[in-house]
């Protein structure tokens, strides 16, 4: 009986770290990891698109997480990766990250949905999860992925 | 075997067919006394005809049969062609095309019987007071010709012992064995599919021991025209010959009993039998209503015909999806290559043959992609062929008289990019039929020919195909254009006093704007020049136009001839590496700073007499600058149309071929970036659309 209901109301999530904060992204939307590779400018482009990278032959867009969050730059240490996210009925898309940690498995009744609040940063988390002590902000990946308001 | 596999040669066929139907009846509308016309059509309704009824579509059959009933009577010259004929085929058209579309869709022909139809084309045919005799008449001599070429080529089936034993059982039960040979028409299309219903036919009734060619060969299509079979039967010898005639496209059967010793003896016997057949298929055939008769005829016209054909090339129909796979392929072969180059490149050990070899593949991949981009080419003739029509159609709808005028058919395009181009075409050809072209009254005002012309003419030019399509009307009223604008609010009155005259025929191409003072089923929805041009664009293309009030305008649509591998120069700007098509690079010239002239504070130069337009790469797409004010520069030339800009670049870097990938929807926001490849070395650079400079 038990196992029935892990197996229905579970997902798992990649943890990744931007700065000091823990984010989850749901392993399902993840289409790889790689390294930090170099990539290649597009001008006129909003500021956090950093430009293209050859995955295998893709031509492959990448952004800036921390940008787009309005964090400080990036600074590309030898634990950055880019993960490519695949979102249903869209073709892939990098997103650049400090580190990637760990895979998680959370319950629901780990994840503790988020009212919108104004803080703008805050609409690209839908939900917070609680793993042993620490707290993994659950990303809602079309929100990061949408184009800001104008 | 399974007659759904030939579903997509019927469909392909069929279009073909109705195609050419539209094309005929339109010049026998001129010309309605034209026997090679008449006879064409009488072929493709034929044809058609004949392959509804294989794939078992019985509506498209029946409407087919009664069309080539009319056109049979025509061609014997008892019903004359007349104008109201004409409209009632193209409504015969348009139904069988509705037949084919649902087809396409759901592979049933749907349920309209299209009566009303079919009864005209009684109606027609009652007008005169011969029947089907005279056809009747013909084909009893053809086939009695037949019978006497001697022996039944069923009597050739070598027969094993198994076989013999079978046949001997068989006569002991008292079911009767016969020698059948069955003839296809020589026109057939799909010669398996035909056989297959007479075995299947066959089946239904008895048992067939043995045939010749064996059955898998028959259903390879590995046989002339004719196949024999030993079948076993209960069922009386007429049954099966009138069974067997009831496929369509059978030219004549053969058949007798059986007798097992037959197989020994001599050819006299023989050839008794095979009168005895003669006389009985005669009988059958003088009473005028066997079916085989009515498919027998024109076999004999079909003949004739096939003679006064011209040679066709060999052709194998491909789907364009594997051709699209193989063009991958080359692509990908192109990036390995051009990555081998690269690093022989670096390796300055590497030897003499190993950068002769490089060359040798260098040169392979280049003709491979030659070959491959060729094979994608079609003729964009498919997509003109239904214009004339319309037109005709229009020009009734409208009651205006037109005319229309194409040339250059036989340009090829890309598969795709043909697939892609007729609407925006047929939404231009209409625009100039509602729009452009005045009413015969007012063109008889202004001193005009009553009938207006609309012409179409498609060539190539160099990495482009251009079309150009237009009308000799009244063009395009540049004050009612922006008297509109300005009225919907889409510019201000201020803005409209500063527009030159092409920006305000620009303004047409924006969404949800038309001028037609009336809405027409026609055009003019507004939604229209917008979608048009978005197509184009979307092929990577552009539309101009060119307009004289008074004397019609000009729309000119350019295309690139091939999508996926262009030529292209390599240069840097700053750190940077772009990509500039070859196709629209004029020249490369070397410029110092002193040379550069401002004219209205932008800057040019003279190059041989004309004023060019410098466009310094490194601001527009903001690049930190890296070669100081006084260095000579690095121009390249780059034309659109007729006009012509350059591009200011730190540094050429060599001519490469390169596969385009698109930058995807995210990314895909600057409009001078076309898209991306990637290098030798795994780098991606950007492609600059030059067009997008201007």
């Amino acid at each position: 009986m038990d196992e029935v209901k892990n197996i229905v109301d579970t997902t798992q999530f990649i943890v990744i770290k931007i700065g000091n904060e823990q984010f989850g992204i749901d392993i399902k939307f993840i289409d790889n990891i790689v390294r930090m590779q170099s990539i290649t400018r597009v001008p006129k482009v909003p500021e956090y698109f950093k430009g293209v990278i050859n995955l295998r032959g893709e031509v492959i867009p990448v952004m800036s997480l921390r940008l787009k969050m309005g964090l400080e730059l990036d600074e590309y240490t030898k634990t950055t990766r880019i993960i490519i996210i695949k979102l249903e009925q869209h073709e892939g898309i990098g997103v650049i990250v400090d580190e990637v940690k760990e895979v998680v498995t959370l319950e629901t009744e780990q994840i503790e949905k988020l009212s919108y609040d104004k803080d703008e940063k805050q609409t690209f988390v839908y939900g917070v999860g609680k793993v042993d002590n620490s707290l993994i902000s659950l990303l809602d990946l079309n929100a990061v992925l949408a184009e800001p308001q104008a | 075997m399974d007659v759904s596999q030939y579903l997509e040669i019927f469909l392909d066929e069929s279009k073909e067919h109705l195609q050419n139907l539209n094309t005929q009846i339109l010049e026998l509308e001129q010309d309605s006394e034209n026997m090679d016309v008449i006879n064409e059509i009488f072929r493709a309704a034929h044809s058609l005809k004949g392959m509804a009824g294989t794939m078992g579509y019985k509506r498209m059959q029946a409407l087919t049969h009664d069309m080539e009933n009319v056109f049979s009577e025509v061609r014997n010259g008892t019903i004359k062609v007349k104008a109201n004929m004409i409209d009632i085929l193209f409504q015969c058209l348009d139904a069988l095309e509705e037949y084919v579309s649902s087809i396409q869709e759901t592979t049933d022909e749907g349920t309209n019987d299209n009566e009303a139809i079919i009864k005209m084309l009684n109606d027609i045919l009652n007008g005169t007071d011969t029947g089907e005799a005279p056809a009747a008449k013909k084909e009893a001599p053809v086939a009695a010709e037949a019978k006497e070429e001697g022996a039944e080529p069923w009597k050739k089936i070598k027969l094993g012992s198994t076989e013999v034993s079978v046949i001997k059982a068989a006569r002991e039960k008292g079911n009767e064995v016969y020698g059948i040979t069955v003839y296809v028409q020589e026109s057939c299309l799909l010669k398996a599919a035909r056989s297959f219903l007479v075995f299947k036919t066959l089946e239904e009734s008895g048992e067939i021991i043995v045939s010749d060619p064996v059955v898998q060969d028959i259903e390879d299509e590995k046989f002339d025209l004719d196949f024999s079979i030993i079948y076993l039967s209960d069922e009386p010898f007429e049954t099966i010959i009138n069974k067997i005639k009831n496929v369509s496209e059978i030219d004549k059967v053969i058949a007798s009993p059986v007798d097992l010793s037959e197989f020994d003896i001599e050819e006299e016997e023989v050839i008794e039998n095979s009168k005895e057949e003669a006389d009985e298929e005669n009988e059958d055939m003088t009473d005028g209503k066997a079916p085989g008769t009515t498919v027998a005829a024109p076999s004999k016209q079909e003949k004739k015909q096939a003679v006064a054909k011209p040679i066709v090339n060999r052709t194998v129909r491909v789907d364009i999806e594997k051709l699209d796979v193989l063009m991958n392929l080359v692509s990908e072969l192109i990036i390995a290559k051009n990555s081998l180059v690269s690093a022989s490149a670096v390796e300055e050990t590497a030897n003499t043959t190993f950068n002769e070899q490089i060359e040798y593949l260098e040169s392979v991949t280049t003709n491979l992609h030659e070959s491959v981009m060729k094979v994608r080419m079609v003729p964009i003739e498919s997509v003109l062929t239904k214009f004339p029509r319309m037109i005709r159609d229009l020009s009734k709808k409208l009651d205006k008289k037109m005319e229309l005028y194409m040339t250059g058919e036989d340009t090829e395009l890309d598969r795709t990019v043909v697939d892609e181009i007729g609407d925006p075409l047929m939404h231009l050809l209409r625009n100039s039929a509602d729009h452009g072209l005045e009413s015969a009254e007012v063109r008889r005002a202004k001193g005009k020919n009553e009938t207006g012309t609309i012409f179409l003419n498609a060539y190539q030019d160099g990495n482009n195909v251009i079309i150009e399509v237009g009308d000799d009307g009244n063009g395009i009223d540049i004050e009612a254009v922006k008297n509109k604008a300005i009225e919907r609010g889409t510019i201000t009155a201020e803005q409209a006093e500063n527009m030159t005259d092409k920006d305000i025929v620009d303004l047409l191409f924006l969404p949800s704007f038309s001028t037609a003072k009336e809405v027409s089923d026609v055009s003019g929805r507004g939604v229209g020049l917008d979608v048009v041009r978005s197509k184009i664009e979307a092929l990577s293309g552009e539309v101009e136009v060119k307009t004289k009030l008074g004397a019609g305008s000009t729309w000119t649509i350019r295309l690139p001839l091939t999508l996926a591998i262009i030529q292209a120069l390599m240069v840097m700007v700053g750190n940077e590496k772009y990509a500039i098509s070859l196709g629209s690079i004029e020249t490369i010239e070397n410029i110092t700073p002193q040379e550069i002239k401002q004219v209205q504070s932008k800057e040019v130069i003279n190059l041989r007499g004309n004023v060019i337009p410098i466009i310094r790469l490194a601001d527009v797409l903001d690049i930190e600058p890296t070669r100081g004010e006084n260095d000579s520069m690095v121009v390249v030339i780059v034309k659109k149309g007729e006009k012509l800009a350059g591009i200011v670049v730190d540094e050429l870097m060599g001519q490469q071929e390169i596969v385009i990938k698109s930058l995807g929807k995210y990314i895909n926001k600057c409009k001078m970036i076309s898209g991306a490849t990637i290098l030798g070395d795994g780098e991606v650079a950007l492609i600059l659309d030059a067009n997008a400079l201007f």
